[in-house]
């Protein structure tokens, strides 16, 4: 795996483009998955996820090969969606003033729940989907990266710059959470 | 039954999960599973909700990965055509340091000459000398900020 790891670095170094292309194929569902359920939004995530392989592109000498590659891969992806958002509020008090520009895209803040229904069809909005809609953001993103990515409690918080401590007490969080919720879908 | 085993038991369910657990808590856990109808209850919803998490289906948008691939080539394209103006502009930059070194002593002499001439004070010959040596890598500088903000301009992604 390290081998495997130090490979993926040295051709990301390179900028191979060959690796490139077998890599945006290789994670495709896995990254489109994590930028939708931080994003709540489709085209957002679209987005997102072409940035994210330009992100890896250019600054692919900056992988290591010590950890996982799709741990990397994250940790660009939000921190482009951060940014983005840092943006955005910046520009909405412009948007109040200008009749052209719509209602700013808003994301879930701390403890209010996401409008991830964007997303999800009406068909779909059942079960864990909609259990999913009624979690904080940032629960959610931890139970995707736990449970769905199966990303070490380490490399989580090497994703969200954040410490051990915090991703634990999230996880906890977010899975009881996720566990209320579902139970009061089925009720 | 013990009440302060049922909170125990919802702490191990969810630590099994997230960081894991010990054979002698698995055995403890296991056991008390078999008696209290309650927590068995919380642990089943807590397997049946992760189930459901890793199972659940996104759709992917057609074509996404042959677009994403199609503009990673075109920046790559783009990046390679930039590489050897950016070798070219630091191949110039040692160069220039490198006979500055050279020249120093020559060019003290012509500062300090003009000194002689103009009256001007040591400061203000040292400071030119110190300008002097430092203008190439000002210069490389000034060409790299700007290539960067021209780059961070045609990236100005997030307007839409």
């Amino acid at each position: 795996m390290a081998d495997d790891n130090k490979a993926l670095a040295q051709g990301l170094k390179r900028r191979d483009p060959d690796l490139l292309d077998q890599l945006i194929e290789q994670y495709q569902f896995r990254l489109f998955r994590y930028l939708l359920y931080l994003t709540s939004s489709r085209e957002r995530a679209e987005d997102f996820f072409q940035e994210t392989w330009i992100r890896v592109l250019e600054r692919g000498h900056q992988y290591d090969g010590k950890y996982k590659f799709e741990a990397w891969l994250f940790r660009i992806a939000r921190n482009l969606v951060i940014d983005w958002q840092r943006q955005k509020k910046m520009q909405s008090l412009d948007a109040l003033t200008d009749p052209e520009e719509g209602a700013p895209m808003e994301f879930a803040a701390e403890n209010q729940p996401s409008p991830l229904h964007q997303v999800l069809t009406a068909e779909a909005k059942t079960g864990v989907h909609a259990s999913l809609d009624r979690i904080p953001t940032v629960y959610r993103e931890v139970l995707v990266l736990r449970f769905q990515e199966e990303l070490g409690l380490e490399e989580i918080a090497g994703v969200l710059a954040a410490p051990l401590s915090t991703v634990k007490s999230r996880l906890y969080r977010g899975l009881e959470a996720l566990r209320g919720a579902m139970q009061g879908g089925a009720a | 039954m013990n009440e302060n085993l049922h909170p125990r038991a919802e702490k191990l369910i969810a630590q099994e999960h997230v960081e894991g657990i010990s054979q002698s808590e698995r055995n403890w856990l296991a056991a008390h599973l078999r008696e209290c109808p309650a927590c068995a209850q919380v642990a089943r919803q807590t397997n049946n909700a992760l189930r459901s998490l890793r199972g659940m289906p996104i759709p992917l948008p057609r074509g996404l990965a042959e677009r994403t691939q199609f503009r990673v080539q075109l920046r790559a394209q783009e990046l390679r055509e930039r590489e050897p103006k950016r070798r070219l502009l630091w191949i110039m930059c040692a160069m220039s340091w490198a006979l500055g070194i050279a020249t120093a002593p020559y060019v003290w002499q012509a500062i300090e000459w003009i000194g002689q001439r103009t009256g001007a004070p040591l400061l203000v010959l040292e400071f030119g000398f110190g300008l002097w040596w430092a203008i190439p890598a000002l210069f490389a500088a000034a060409i790299v900020v700007l290539e960067n903000v021209r780059q961070a301009n045609e990236r100005d992604w997030s307007g839409r």
